[in-house]
């Protein structure tokens, strides 16, 4: 049950004074008209209870008389039982037609199951939400005139009153929904792209680039971003900015890659690579690996770039890794070597990094069916190239054990089938016993 | 025990003297230590004729105080040298090219530019020149506007005309006056093999005034025998600025007219990446003379350079500028990739495309690197 919060005192629009519960009662919310809505504004009766309270959703400080105690919700048609505690209708209507004949709070018997409106109730909500509602409209045009007057200034001032309007409206952007709208509507995304060339500061480009990741972009927008000076910019900053800065960079290009006239050549960038992979393997940043891992799968499915990724040691770098991914990051990073392991160099980075076989053998059968097929199939690439080298160092490490327990578990039959196969490629070089010994599960592998 | 204390007292006092002094002399030693220590070092290096020494003077006009009269008057002699060297080299060239090429017919002077050519060959062959008069001002001219010149200044590249060829070319009436005095264009272009070190130390100002950073800038010359002499300067360096004449991919080396200037350039910087005392340094790599690229790119393909081999032409006009660029630019972020171990692949390196004759350009540019080299600064301090 909820604990009884004192309740705030309110402000009264156009009074100007402060109010508690009791006064406000007495004063004026209870005031005529179907609404009830005491403050003279017209548009407020009209308004609907249900409507204002989703729009102001989350509220945090509604008082606890207004919550129903089934729903933990605020009561838009509040009605009271014989035992005078109250509920939302439709709640406690459902509770009585489940068959309970008692009071839900304090348990007691029914004497009448009839359930009376709570039209006072029903008021005093109406009317604090009615207040809410007013005050929260009035500051989101507060707001969205305050982000009008700021795109104005970007289009006049330079240097550091830019980097100070772009800092505000970045603010404003990620704390009001509204003022996105706001944005789109006076041409803030062309003023934005605008903003970014050859020779932005660091400082105005990460504030423009944090800004417009929160927006949603058309093509044309899109299509814009994609030129290489701009993308030049970005990556650049992805290089060089703080956590919150390369993740944006990040996201935001991901969100070009969607458009349909997305060229890989725009991606193939050894520097952006490199980047992603600086990120992905900061430790102190867990989301940061998450967004780059995310962004590397994503240019990986563009076969051409999957060279130039292999190319910045990127194989390496993810197989070292991968025991301290957590289970998100697990899967895309195999994802990543997966497809890797489509293209030469790809298997032979993954055939000379010492940690490949034993971490991806670790892996099978650990977290997830599609982890365990990632891995499987890295394992196989690798063992393909150069079975005489990797499968004894996989049976070695374990491998034998784990397929075995593939195939006896309930995954996809393809991956059965595969597993099967990869024994049998494995158990070539060893007589019939010592591949038997070498199948048992270990302690460390159970 | 009296006696003792007595008796070392004397030595006591010299020696405290001494410690003084020598304290004191340590404390002086760790201030200036401390002061160096804020000063950034910032070496300008590339092959020659890469522009080096134009970013030079343009942040000595930028940062510093920029050229007083006498400093402007100091490179008269300098600028009329380059006329005398150009007017040389083409009418050089032109016989020269007379002689192999199979339409060598357009390559023949005529028969009134003749005599003048002759001895303004043999003036440019001195060590000495003489001062620039209307009279041979006005011989020079009617030379350059010789066809079988102008033909020649077309086939540039396979010669060394130097890139301020047009511009004195077509100044010369001022560069002659008899109180001329550069101007900061003119000195931008003269162009001056340099040899040794040069240095200077600025503050670049910018609306923080507090900023404080205090850079010392050495530039360098760029010609192969020049090079032993960069490697006492590598210790303790910031940035290094390597500057790479985009524009030369057509073009031979001076001192060694059998290897491609691109080529070459592609070998130094990969040399220069690979030095061990560049470990921690950042990258600004400069590619520079766009402006000359710009005309070229559309006139003589990139392939012609074996290291643009695989380019291929996509559009035409601007759109191909920009995608040649894009290539370029590409090309030398491979080689940096290949050319850095792993490890290294932390350190700051970024691209720039430059015109360094143009001192707008050069002023965003440097901001730009100032920038990064703060942040970089920031971050290692571990405040960022």
């Amino acid at each position: 049950m909820p604990q009884y919060q004192q309740p705030p005192s309110w402000r009264l629009e156009g009074g100007g004074q402060i109010l508690d519960l009791e006064t406000a009662v007495k004063d004026g919310i209870l005031g005529g008209g179907a609404g009830g809505c005491g403050l003279g504004s017209a548009t407020c009766e009209k308004v609907d209870l249900k409507k204002m309270i989703e729009e102001l959703e989350p509220v945090e400080d509604v008082p606890s008389v207004f919550i129903c105690p089934i729903s933990l919700e605020p009561m838009v048609d509040p009605v009271t039982l014989c035992t005078g505690q109250t509920y939302e209708r439709f709640n406690i209507l459902k509770w009585l037609s489940m068959g309970h004949l008692t009071c839900p709070t304090t348990m007691q018997e029914l004497w009448d199951d009839a359930v009376t409106p709570n039209r006072t109730l029903h008021q005093l909500i109406h009317a604090w939400f009615s207040q809410r509602y007013l005050r929260f409209k009035k500051r989101s045009e507060d707001v969205q005139g305050r982000a009008a007057e700021l795109l104005e200034t970007l289009k006049k001032v330079k240097g550091q009153a830019r980097v100070q309007a772009l800092k505000e409206l970045q603010k404003m952007a990620v704390d009001h929904s509204s003022v996105q709208k706001t944005v789109a509507d006076y041409g803030g995304v062309a003023l934005l792209t605008s903003l970014l060339g050859p020779f932005t500061s660091h400082a105005v480009g990460s504030e423009a680039i944090g800004i417009l990741v929160n927006l949603s972009l058309d093509s044309e927008a899109k299509v814009n971003l994609m030129q290489p000076a701009k993308i030049s910019l970005v990556v650049d900053m992805l290089n060089e900015g703080t956590i919150d800065t390369k993740i944006n960079c990040t996201r935001l290009i991901e969100m070009l890659m969607g458009e349909k006239d997305f060229r890989s050549e725009i991606v193939s960038s050894l520097s952006l690579l490199a980047g992603l992979m600086r990120l992905a393997k900061d430790r102190r940043h867990p989301n940061g690996t998450w967004t780059g891992l995310s962004l590397l799968k994503t240019i990986c499915s563009h076969e051409r770039v999957r060279g130039l990724i292999v190319s910045v040691g990127a194989v390496s770098q993810l197989v070292e890794l991968l025991p301290n991914l957590s289970p998100e990051c697990l899967e895309l990073a195999l994802h990543i070597l997966d497809d890797l392991s489509t293209i030469p160099e790809g298997r032979v980075a993954l055939k000379d990094c010492p940690r490949t076989i034993p971490n991806a053998v670790r892996l099978l059968m650990r977290v997830s069916e599609s982890c365990t097929q990632y891995a499987l199939s890295i394992l196989w690439a690798v063992c393909k190239l150069a079975p005489d080298e990797c499968a004894s160092l996989a049976v070695e490490a374990g491998l034998a054990a784990k397929l075995l327990l593939v195939i006896q578990s309930g995954c996809s039959p393809e991956l059965k089938q595969r597993s099967a196969e990869l024994l049998k490629l494995c158990s070539l070089n060893y007589t019939a016993t010592l591949f038997i010994s070498k199948c048992k599960l270990t302690r460390t592998i159970q | 025990m009296g006696s003792f204390c007595s008796r070392q007292k004397p030595y006591n006092e010299a020696d405290t003297e001494e410690n003084e002094q020598d304290a004191e002399i340590e404390r002086r030693i760790a201030r200036e230590t401390k002061a160096e220590q804020h000063i950034h070092k910032l070496l300008l290096l590339g092959a020659g004729e890469s522009g080096k020494s134009t970013i030079f003077k343009q942040i000595k006009l930028l940062f510093q105080t920029g050229f007083d009269e006498a400093e402007l008057r100091s490179y008269t002699s300098v600028i009329h040298a380059n006329v005398y060297q150009t007017i040389k080299i083409l009418y050089d060239g032109a016989k020269e090219l007379a002689q192999n090429e199979s339409d060598s017919s357009k390559y023949v002077v005529s028969l009134d530019n003749k005599d003048l050519g002759e001895k303004l060959s043999e003036i440019g062959s001195r060590l000495d020149y003489p001062y620039l008069t209307k009279e041979i001002t006005n011989e020079i001219k009617t030379l350059w506007n010789d066809a079988a010149i102008q033909e020649t200044y077309a086939r540039g590249n396979i010669l060394q005309v130097p890139d301020c060829a047009q511009y004195f070319m077509e100044n010369l009436e001022r560069l002659s006056e008899a109180d001329y005095v550069p101007t900061k264009e003119d000195v931008l272009y003269a162009r001056v093999r340099t040899t040794g070190v040069v240095e200077i130390q600025f503050s670049p100002v910018g609306e923080s005034r507090k900023s404080g950073e205090v850079y010392r800038l050495y530039d360098v010359g760029g010609q192969r025998n020049e090079r032993r002499k960069w490697i006492h300067l590598f210790e303790g360096v910031t940035a290094v600025i390597f500057c790479a004449a985009i524009s030369e991919y057509d073009q031979m080396l001076f001192e060694d007219e059998t290897k491609n200037r691109m080529m070459e350039t592609k070998e130094l910087f990969d040399w220069v990446l690979k030095q061990s005392c560049f470990e921690n340094t950042s990258f600004m790599l400069f590619l520079n003379k766009f402006d000359i690229f710009e005309k070229k790119v559309q006139k003589v393909p990139l392939n012609i350079c074996e290291w643009f081999r695989d380019y291929q032409p996509m559009a035409s006009g601007k759109q191909e500028v920009e995608h040649a660029y894009e290539f370029v630019k590409k090309k030398f972020e491979e080689l940096y990739f290949q050319s850095t171990k792993p490890e290294r692949v932390d350190r700051v390196f970024k691209i720039y495309r430059t015109t360094a004759l143009d001192q707008k350009l050069v002023k965003k540019t440097f901001k730009l690197v100032d920038e990064t080299l703060r942040r970089r600064n920031l971050i290692e301090a571990g405040l960022l």
